[in-house]
């Protein structure tokens, strides 16, 4: 029987017959419930606790402390790959400046290659400088003084090979018209002129054939020119 | 005097003491299976119920904010769950006044002999008066009258304002009292 049968809360009433029965239900019976709904209940607290712990070691690795370690990681991870991904300004700038001075390290060596007395350097030099004729006048004069003019056969047709394939661009072409006009010497009017002859451009034959009537060059080379144009127009 | 209070007790619960809801259910577990029983008029389904009403707790634990007692809580909760049942056993066609008067007289058959030497006749009246009124109404009398001593616990059980309990114990009353004339024949002796 409930402990609290005795009391209730105050029920107030004018009604006589609802007083009264509020003092009946006092003695209402009240019925136990049996010994099986402690031990199930029992039962069942074990399982459901031992569930709850499962969960909650399971949810412990999302606690405040475990989050704030994984992200702290993160935020780390992220800084660190910034800083080593993108320099700041000043350091930009200091890399750019040593790449330029590479650059041009790499450039002197390349010229000086080419006009070193071993003929395997100057070789080596035509290699390298094959890159770099494209974009540097200066190398470029270089390279075509090697194969106008090299003493070593091999450095010579490497030195046309380099140049060939860029014959045909407007900053080669013209550095190749401009030596072919200054030549005074006959044999470097006639690489010059092959070399034109070869992989020049439609435009560059005209000029060739126009250098050849205005009797700027050899006569030889001329009639050399001549005769390969009109070759190749039949 | 308890040496832990409920509203201690709960909290570590929440805390992850599973074993402190050992302590609430057996200081409970009789008046919410009585509660219960008054609801649904089955010792099977409100042993189940109690069952499900102190579960409830261990997942809830967190959720007690302290407002009011916890035993006001534990039979809202209680209410809750009772009237869930009550609600799937309508849609499951046994509703609960078709074997109102057998459950009825399962309670008087529980009686102990002191009472039914007492007044075994009114006592018979007013427990068949009482399971014959709306659960609605016999909630808030049973509440009222076995569980809580004050109408602001009577009201957080019952998930309304105090005023709201008070007029609600009132008509619930009146339910009771017209019912048990009717059965009766006659008023009340008073």
């Amino acid at each position: 029987m409930s402990d609290k049968r005795k009391s209730g809360v105050p029920f107030e009433s004018e009604d006589a017959g609802e007083q009264k029965l509020w003092r009946e239900l006092e003695d209402l019976p009240q019925e136990a419930p049996s010994q099986r709904l402690r031990r199930r209940f029992y039962d069942e607290l074990e399982h459901a606790d031992q569930r709850l712990h499962r969960r909650r070691r399971w949810l412990d690795l999302f606690t405040a402390p475990a989050l704030a370690a994984a992200t702290a990681c993160v935020f780390v991870g992220v800084i660190i790959g910034v800083l080593l991904r993108s320099p700041s300004a000043p350091e930009h700038a200091e890399l750019a400046q040593l790449q330029q001075q590479v650059a041009i390290l790499n450039r002197n060596l390349v010229l000086d290659r080419l006009d070193n007395d071993s003929a395997s350097k100057r070789l080596l030099g035509v290699i390298e400088a094959s890159d770099l004729a494209g974009r540097d006048p200066e190398v470029m004069r270089a390279l075509l003084e090697r194969a106008v003019d090299d003493r070593v056969h091999s450095v010579r047709t490497a030195a046309i090979d380099a140049i060939g394939p860029r014959v045909g661009t407007p900053a080669v072409g013209d550095e190749l018209m401009a030596s072919l006009e200054k030549a005074e010497s006959p044999l470097v009017q006639l690489a010059l002129a092959d070399l034109v002859l070869r992989y020049g451009n439609q435009q560059q034959l005209e000029q060739l054939l126009q250098l050849s009537e205005r009797g700027k060059l050899h006569p030889d080379v001329a009639q050399h020119v001549k005769s390969s144009v009109s070759r190749n127009r039949v | 005097m308890q040496a832990v209070s409920d509203e201690q007790l709960i909290q570590w619960v929440a805390g992850g003491d599973a074993s402190c809801l050992g302590t609430l259910f057996e200081r409970h577990h009789r008046s919410v299976y009585q509660f219960c029983l008054q609801l649904t008029r089955s010792p099977a389904a409100s042993e189940d119920l109690v069952q499900d009403v102190f579960l409830k707790l261990l997942q809830k634990a967190s959720s007690f904010r302290g407002e009011g007692s916890c035993k006001a809580w534990i039979f809202n909760i209680a209410r809750n769950v009772a009237f869930d049942y009550l609600r799937r056993a309508e849609r499951r066609t046994t509703a609960v006044d078709d074997n109102g008067d057998e459950s009825s007289e399962r309670l008087i058959d529980h009686r102990s002999t002191e009472q039914v030497a007492a007044a075994e006749q009114n006592l018979n009246l007013v427990a068949r008066a009482l399971a014959e009124i709306p659960a609605t109404a016999r909630e808030v009398i049973w509440l009222g009258r076995f569980v809580f001593e004050d109408y602001e616990d009577l009201a957080r059980a019952l998930g309304c304002t105090v005023s709201a309990a008070r007029v609600r114990m009132h008509r619930a009353m009146q339910q009771l009292n017209s019912t048990f004339t009717r059965m009766n024949g006659v008023p009340i002796d008073v």
